[in-house]
């Protein structure tokens, strides 16, 4: 029901402000001091008029828009039950899960523990700060930051190149290799009696004990999986650098502006939306992936060196029994993306980037 | 317990929502049909899965009114099966767990104490250490099927090379031995280790370590299983035994035991008896240079190690409790007949586990059976892993038995990788352990 308030006793002025929005339709529009509405009518009774003959057009619009709004929900109903049944609803069994106590074996056995597991996640002696935050957080940035560099230069090299198709099915490749067979890959290559070694040696230098020495063991896996993802980067930024409009290298060309300053100036800040979408995804992934480490370095190992979050978490609820502090671990780490995933889209969207 | 009920309702509802409630199986439940049991193990490889397999459809051929169906997963596997299909109340009606699991099993209420007749010819028919390991708070909750005491494996021909005449007896001989043995190329790759040291999971890396411990006098735990043990001499000398090791280059933990030793470039490890039938597979006719003595302790004649093991209980939740233990009984308890066997090994009086584990290379924690395969042609190895099940310490299984093995684990990790002194993981360890059995 659109009613207007004209004025209000006492603070006509902004009464009469608030009245003229009211005369757009809406039905917030006579909230002001002394003006309260109530069924279309002041505390006084006064100055109180209807929309007359526009309500019908407006009622009219009321209820088309109902309608419209109720198909749409219609459409949408599929997505949102399968929402609701596969992401809703074992959010709130982990949230459950995360306040209570549970062996994994018998749901009739689930005892409330308040905040318990979430206090011994941070409790004094407790690794899941350090070093299994810290080593989730290095293991996303070392492969965001290695993944990006390498996919922004190897797709601005591929766009200069001839048969752009092969170059970047060249690259796809890691992506469709299974991650268990890139880990043992890689895995024999940094073996002490491996290719790596082997250059090493071949090189005049000593052996390095890649994955069993705790210094080296976390950079080495995050070398790898920032190369398993190099390929889909690159898909992206090459789709990304082709949507560049050519004008602006035509006329950077004509004012002399030598390869550094093009790249610099104009391929870099024009390929900011895909960077965004790139640097997003390889965090978010970064930040949840454990089966590569689990393949090379076994259960996050040596000692708690390449221990991560969604690893420290698999091994809490399946290995351990121990569902509620494995929940508890996962809000956290829920908690974490979410927060680093809105940092990364405020930065770019205050350089005037979007996803 | 009204909210509990809530509680469990709301997350009864919520996974059953989620398409993983089902219910039980156990046969059609038709009068005259045969009562169907599930056996869940780890045996999904041969030579352990036809084994198995022999041995229950010798039984299914025998007995129509209860039947036995099995199914395996991979070890690595099997605790997140028993989780899953417990919670989904789709558990087998037999399972068999590895011992560490079984205070945390007992628990949450997936078995049950044997029932006392059974407890009683357990008791009366395993050694100490097998019935401990299938013992929780000093009830016993299944017949102890496969038992893994820890004894020192050596490589004959590389203890040749290196002048010595046969195994070490005691820590300093074992010491020796190991520097002795051990070559490295002028690169520093490791062509020889003197003592392995595996760190391929918990059970390998944390297991070799208690044997050594154990060796010593020490044990991980007190013995109501509440708090470590390992802050004691002896726990800080074994740590500082394979630092020790490690600094002088004759362990590299970073080389697979499991593939160096078969491939004749590890003189010492310690593991357990499970190893023997493996290596055999694998090494083949190398596999004469293998020898298997005690454990070293500190001076000739002490001895002492650690076991583990596996247990075949019953599903608390199972429908037919009476017909699954008459099953175990038949398999754990009773002497297979001669006819089934072949050789010498027809002759001897043995359960029906114990053939089928001796045939597998392995064996099961009742030492008379064992000595009277192994005199009927067993291969010898096993000797020695025979004779400390009268000596050997259970692996603690409390119901936070694999998080305090899993903390072990990375302190020693931290120890060989020199990210903190033996004597300081020692102490990191113990309060990891402490914090973690206190909750």
């Amino acid at each position: 029901m659109a009613t207007t308030v004209g004025s209000a006793d006492g603070d006509g002025g902004e009464a009469e402000r608030l009245g003229k929005a009211g005369g757009r339709g809406r039905a917030d529009g006579g909230r002001a001091d002394g003006g309260r509405t109530d069924g279309g009518r002041t505390d006084g009774g006064r100055d109180v008029r209807t929309a007359g003959d526009r309500t019908r057009p407006a009622a009219r619009r009321t209820r088309y828009r109902y309608r419209q709004t109720a198909v749409a929900y219609l459409f949408l109903a599929p997505s949102l039950a399968f929402f609701a049944v596969f992401l809703l609803l074992p959010l709130l069994f982990a949230v459950l899960l995360s306040l209570s106590r549970w062996a994994g074996f018998d749901l009739a056995d689930l005892r409330p523990a308040g905040v318990d597991n979430f206090t011994a996640l941070f409790a004094r002696g407790s690794s899941f700060l350090t070093p299994v935050l810290t080593n989730t957080l290095l293991y996303a940035l070392g492969t965001v930051a290695l993944a990006l560099t390498g996919a922004v230069l190897v797709a601005h090299c591929i766009t200069h190149l001839r048969f752009q198709g092969f170059w970047r099915t060249l690259y796809f490749l890691p992506i469709v290799t299974t991650v268990v067979a890139v880990g043992n890959v890689w895995k024999y290559m940094y073996e002490p009696g491996g290719l790596v070694n082997g250059v090493l040696n071949a090189l005049g230098l000593r052996s390095v004990a890649f994955l069993q020495d705790p210094v080296t063991a976390l950079p080495s896996v995050v070398v790898v999986q920032a190369w398993a993802s190099l390929g889909s980067a690159i898909l992206i930024l090459t789709a990304g650098l082709k949507a560049i409009p050519h004008v602006y290298y035509e006329a950077a060309e004509l004012d002399g502006a030598g390869p550094f300053t093009v790249f610099a100036r104009i391929t870099l800040p024009l390929l900011r939306p895909s960077l965004l979408f790139v640097c997003v995804t390889q965090f978010i992934t970064g930040l949840q992936s454990f089966a590569l480490i689990i393949v090379m370095t076994g259960e996050g190992g040596p000692g708690d060196a390449t221990n991560v979050a969604a690893l420290e978490m698999y091994q809490r609820a399946f290995k351990y029994g121990d569902w509620g502090s494995a929940s508890a671990a996962a809000l956290v780490l829920f908690v974490l993306i979410l927060v680093i995933t809105s940092a990364q889209l405020w930065l770019f969207r205050r350089k005037g980037a979007d996803a | 317990m009204k909210r509990r009920r809530v509680l469990a309702g709301l997350a009864g509802a919520a996974v059953s929502a989620a398409g993983c409630g089902a219910p039980g199986r156990g046969g059609s439940g038709r009068p005259g049909d045969p009562v169907v049991l599930t056996l869940l193990s780890h045996y999904a490889t041969d030579p352990l899965k036809s084994a198995l397999q022999r041995v229950v459809d010798e039984w299914n051929a025998a007995h129509d009114r209860v039947r036995v169906r099995t199914t395996a997963v991979r070890f690595q596997d099997l605790l997140t099966t028993l989780m899953v299909r417990q919670a989904a109340g789709q558990g087998a009606d037999i399972v068999h767990p590895y011992s560490l699991w079984a205070g945390q099993l007992a628990e949450a209420g997936v078995v049950r104490p044997a029932p006392p007749g059974d407890a009683a010819r357990i008791e009366r028919g395993f050694a100490r250490p097998a019935v401990r390991a299938a013992s929780v708070h000093g009830r016993i909750i299944g017949y102890p099927t496969e038992v893994q005491p820890y004894a020192l494996y050596y490589n004959k021909r590389l203890l040749r090379a290196a002048g010595l005449a046969g195994p070490p007896r005691t820590w300093r001989e074992l010491e020796e031995t190991a520097y002795r043995t051990a070559r490295r190329d002028r690169h520093g790759n490791t062509l020889v280790q003197g003592f392995g040291l595996s760190r391929i999971d918990d059970s390998t890396v944390v297991n070799q370590t208690l044997a050594l411990l154990a060796s010593r006098g020490g044990s991980f735990l007190q013995p109501d299983g509440a708090r470590s043990a390992l802050d004691s001499p002896a726990g800080r000398a074994v740590f500082a035994l394979e630092r020790r090791l490690i600094d002088r280059g004759a362990s590299d933990p970073g080389i697979d035991l499991m593939k160096a030793f078969p491939a004749g470039r590890v003189a010492l490890a310690v593991s357990g008896a499970w190893w023997t039938g493996s290596l055999k597979q694998t090494m083949g006719r190398d596999y004469r240079d293998v020898g298997v003595a005690p454990v070293p302790g500190p001076a000739p004649g002490n001895r002492g190690t650690v076991t583990t093991g596996f247990l075949l209980g019953v599903n608390a939740k199972s429908r037919h409790p009476r017909e699954a233990w008459e099953f175990l009984r038949w398999l754990n308890d009773e002497v297979a007949p001669a006819g089934s066997r072949a050789g010498p090994a027809a002759a001897v009086r043995a359960t029906r586990m114990s053939v089928l584990q001796m045939s597998v290379g392995t064996m099961t924690g009742r030492t008379g059976d064992m000595r009277a395969l192994l005199a009927a042609g067993g291969d010898p190895n096993l000797g020695p892993f025979v004779d400390a099940l009268d000596y050997a310490t259970p692996e603690p299984n409390g119901p936070r038995a694999q998080k305090a093995k899993a903390l072990l684990r990375k302190n020693i990790e931290e120890m060989w990788t020199g990210r903190r002194p033996p004597d300081a993981a020692v102490r990191n360890a113990v309060r990891q352990v402490d914090q973690e059995l206190s909750r």
